[in-house]
């Protein structure tokens, strides 16, 4: 009963702070009102017993808002940050796609004629949906995921407007490195 | 009211103190952190964490509008005392005084604006106390701006804010705006107007010293941020307030990485803990680095007051030296060894044992030199090689970096008490606090401050030549 | 140590909320001696956490023109949040107030909070030292924050569980201090940077006349300073199940044994702040990335190769 009535409150927090995002007229707030939804839908994962997923949804949301707060702050300019400024652009067409997606995913939700549960629940919930989500593409996804670390690797180091040519001189050898902010390591 | 007494009586056993201390009066400065520290109350480095303001010394006008402002931004139950050297205690146990009078302090709140006023740029004198935080602050978010033509700039500003977002025409030289046009008239076209519009730089001039005829207008200075992508057309600014409580927009300018980025001025000192007493930098800051810095004395115009005299005997210069190596060290983050260093200083002031002076600055120059987390902090910090110094003019003691002139502070104190006539400081020219401004630019405020308390300088005589960067 | 960990009714988490609150008390009660032994004058300092206690009661709230008070309250309240959250998946001995599965992954999403809370609380005053010790803060948090996830992997991997319980059970022949040193210490560096303690104070640092605190006063400040007390608090009890072997040890009951060992590293913590300088951002945040990130995944792949070993 309890769960239930929990579940009901956080989808109403989870919807009105999304709602929030657009209401609210500063990037911070709408970052940490984002953060609110993402937290409250995280807190429902708990309680559907998908306790990784959930606490997982939490820490990746909170990480993820913060660092778009600041970075909506800092490269934004501060003004804009701290001016009051509306959330929306474009509200024709936002609306029409969010208004027809809603629609579409909703008639999802209540036409498909879902499957019925045949046996009782896996012990452990979170692997079986694992298993089901990944199985055969579990090394696909395992490669996948380093090979996307090295590209972002590889795409900071070609944007990176500073070689070691500018750093150590044109024969490598100049020390220590010019750098226009010396780090800690005395690279 | 047993309890709120009782509770008063608590609070206020260790007050917290705001020592603001002006050009000159060092001495009675370093009085007042011993007797506090006797009666167990805590010097603070922000007004809005104290319960006593201390003025030591008498101020001038500039230093009493600045005084005014720190007392505006005290929360309260509050004191506020003027102090002299020797009636320190007296004036100490008045501020207790008034700070446990619940029926004055409950009238002194009443009398107080609930919030804080937010007109700040009315006002010429409106410097960045404490370094810049400040009620009025325009903040951090780079929006500020902290100039003294603020209130003539706005106005002006105003003048020529029209329909059609020309508003971001900005004849103020050194701003680039390329504003978007917002406001109640925050169309699309406006925007893409003033975007295209050639702004008239007047290059060199300094941004610090300049009034922000933009900021009233209107025009978002975050020039150069892709508003391309951002669907600013339909993005209704209308009906909002271009500045909120009176604060005005930042411009813009190149940072180091040739990206165009918000400027922000900041006004470092007077107030400030650890900091040159009277001293006041002004900068422009590009996140917290320091583009560009302007030097001045407060209250520079008057003629010299004396004070207390700054050095009575060779000990008191050994001190001196010693409550810089404390300041640069409470600022590096060593709380042990700044206390060491003040204890020392304490010292060298009240018993004149040489001998024992000696051999406490002697374990905490081993000390220092043995911390290799100090070193690896303060490595390379404002290196000074012989070249720079002779270009500089600064003194020979100032020769490498940060680390090499803290040791070199205890040395020198060590000099100072070793023999009459064997007293280093005295044989070297003062720093001329000109110097200051070449020093910082360039560097983040957090070495700034480590490279201004390693200049070890003598106290700022309160009449001294005002430097232009 | 039994392997199993029971769940207390909710009710006890005041108990709970309250040894915490001791436990803070303690840290600052001891900061307060030791600063007071350093000055060399003055009172002993043992009623100085009290004092202010009384002190910031009776002082004003305070507001700062065009501040966001909200997000600002917010932060500066938050960090005392976080250090409950974490304390609720810490097992005494053998009681939990909440068991979860995936318990040092909660404490991981907890730690993160820091981002937010510290960053708000510098934000939200709209004044420019104290948004600089925000973003202070956020220099530093890149550099700590990856390797203090890599730090609590160590743990769950050679317990194979990502359990705060089985975590702690694990350790009953050999403590994971022991042999994952770097983790360790790594971990306390993480716990030492959310509670913005020690060397990891520039963005309270007195060259910005406070940074973060610069603008805060009365409860607020006294929320801000008791919660980085609580979470240096926190993260010395999560310690103990992760890698000082939980509620094991000779004589005493396990619970007993949880405390004493959260209160010693507590006063390791709290004595450290004194003799540390502080880490400037710009020099540790490539202290962080380029020594302490990779010290720590070579010690999970060594974790990792002897928990597959022994398997």
């Amino acid at each position: 009963m309890i769960t239930h009535i929990s579940f009901w409150a956080l989808a109403v927090v989870a919807v009105l702070a999304g709602a929030a995002v657009f209401y609210v007229n500063s990037m911070a707030r709408a970052s940490y009102a984002l953060a609110v939804s993402f937290i409250a839908v995280g807190v429902q994962v708990l309680l559907l017993q998908q306790n990784y997923v959930g606490v997982v949804t939490i820490l990746m949301m909170v990480m993820e808002m913060a660092v778009m707060a600041v970075y909506m702050v800092m490269f934004m300019g501060m003004n804009p940050a701290l001016m009051p400024m509306s959330m929306v652009h474009g509200k024709r067409h936002a609306l029409a796609a969010a208004v027809g997606s809603f629609v579409l995913l909703a008639a999802g939700a209540v036409l498909i004629p879902w499957p019925a549960r045949r046996d009782a629940p896996p012990a452990d919930l979170t692997k079986a949906l694992g298993e089901e989500l990944m199985g055969p593409k579990m090394l696909v996804m395992a490669v996948v995921g380093a090979v996307m670390a090295a590209t972002i690797v590889a795409g900071v180091v070609l944007a990176a407007h500073r070689t070691r040519y500018d750093r150590f001189g044109d024969d490598l050898r100049h020390r220590p490195a010019k750098d226009p902010q010396p780090g800690g390591v005395g690279r | 009211m047993g309890l709120s007494d009782a509770l008063a009586k608590y609070a206020v056993d260790q007050a917290h103190v705001l020592l603001v201390e002006l050009p000159g009066h060092w001495l009675t400065r370093v009085a007042a952190e011993q007797h506090i520290r006797e009666r167990g109350w805590l010097p603070v480095s922000t007004p809005a964490n104290a319960d006593v303001l201390a003025v030591c010394g008498t101020s001038g006008p500039e230093m009493t509008a600045v005084v005014a402002r720190l007392w505006d931004q005290m929360p309260g139950p509050r004191a506020r005392v003027e102090i002299d050297a020797p009636h320190l205690a007296a004036a100490f146990d008045r501020a207790e005084a008034e700070l446990l009078d619940v029926g004055g302090q409950q009238d002194d709140s009443r009398s107080r604006a609930a919030v804080p006023d937010g007109e700040p740029h009315r006002d010429e004198h409106r410097e960045v106390h404490h370094g810049g935080h400040h009620r009025g602050g325009h903040g951090g978010d780079g929006k500020g701006g902290d100039t003294d033509q603020v209130g003539r700039a706005q106005h002006a500003g105003m003048d020529h804010h029209e329909q059609g977002g020309q508003g971001g025409n900005d004849d103020h030289g050194g701003m680039d705006h390329s504003g978007m046009g917002h406001g109640g008239h925050g169309a699309r076209e406006d925007q893409d107007g003033m975007e295209r519009h050639e702004h008239d730089r007047q290059g060199g001039m300094s941004h610090g010293a300049m009034g922000h005829g933009g900021m009233g207008h209107g025009a978002m200075g975050h020039g150069g941020m892709g508003h391309g992508g951002m669907d600013h057309g339909a993005m209704g600014h209308g009906g909002m307030d271009m500045a909120p409580a009176g604060i005005p927009l930042a411009q813009g300018g190149e940072d180091r990485d040739g990206l165009e980025m918000d400027v922000l001025h900041l006004r470092m000192g007077p107030v400030l803990p650890h900091w040159p007493a009277g001293l006041v930098l002004r900068s422009s800051l590009q996140g917290d680095l320091i583009v560009d810095a302007e030097v001045t004395l407060v209250d520079a115009r008057l003629p010299c007051d004396q004070g207390d005299v700054s050095y009575p005997d060779v000990h008191h210069r050994a001190a001196r030296r010693c409550d810089n190596a404390a300041g640069l060290l409470a600022l590096a983050g060593w709380d042990d060894a700044a206390s060491r260093a003040r204890r020392l200083r304490d010292r060298l002031l009240t018993d004149r044992d040489a001998r024992k002076a000696a051999e406490g600055l002697a374990r905490l120059h081993r000390r220092i030199k043995r911390a290799w987390l100090l070193r690896w902090s303060l490595r390379g910090v404002g290196l000074l090689t012989e070249a720079d110094l002779a270009r500089l003019g600064l003194p020979g003691h100032l020769r490498g970096d940060t680390c090499d002139r803290l040791l070199c502070m205890i040395e020198r104190a060590t000099a100072d008490i070793a023999g009459p006539d064997g007293g280093s400081s005295g044989a070297s020219d003062p720093v001329s606090i000109v110097k200051v401004c070449d020093l910082v630019r360039g560097l983040d405020i957090a070495t700034a401050r480590l490279v201004v308390a390693s200049l070890d300088l003598d106290p700022l005589p309160a009449a001294s030549e005002v430097a232009h960067a | 140590m039994p392997d199993t960990v029971t769940t207390v009714p909710a009710g006890w988490a005041l108990a709970a909320a309250a040894i915490l609150g001791l436990l803070a008390t303690f840290a600052a009660v001891l900061d307060g001696v030791f600063t007071a032994r350093a000055a060399g004058a003055g009172p002993s300092g043992l009623t100085r956490p009290f004092g202010e206690l009384a002190r910031l009661m009776r002082q004003r709230r305070r507001t700062t023109v065009a501040a966001d008070t909200l997000l600002w309250r917010i932060g500066s309240s938050g960090l005392l949040f976080m250090a409950l959250m974490i304390v609720t998946v810490v097992p005494l001995g053998e009681w939990t107030l909440f068991d979860l599965d995936v318990g040092v992954i909660w404490f991981n999403a907890m730690d993160v909070l820091a981002w937010a809370f510290v960053w708000l609380t510098g934000w939200g005053a709209n004044s420019v030292h104290s948004l600089v010790g925000g973003y202070r803060f956020l220099a530093h948090g890149l550099a700590y924050e990856l390797p203090l996830m890599f730090a609590l992997v160590a743990p769950a991997v050679a317990a194979s569980s990502l359990n705060v319980g089985t975590v702690a059970s694990a350790q009953a022949d050999l403590w994971f201090v022991v042999w994952m040193p770097v983790a360790f210490l790594v971990y306390c560096t993480g716990v030492v940077a959310i509670a913005v303690w020690g060397p990891f104070t520039p963005a309270l640092g007195s060259d910005i006349a406070g940074g973060v605190t610069a603008e805060l006063s009365g409860a607020d400040r006294l929320v801000f300073q008791g919660g980085r007390y609580a979470l240096l608090a926190a993260g010395a009890a999560f310690a103990v199940p992760m890698f000082l072997g939980g509620g094991a040890g000779p004589v005493l009951p396990g619970w007993a044994w949880v405390l004493v060992k959260t209160v010693a590293l507590l006063a390791v913590f709290v004595w450290l702040r004194r003799r540390l300088p502080a880490f400037r951002p710009d020099l540790f945040m490539e202290v962080g990335w380029l020594v302490l990130l990779p010290a720590v995944l070579v010690q999970d792949l060594l974790v990792a190769v002897v928990a597959a070993w022994r398997a």
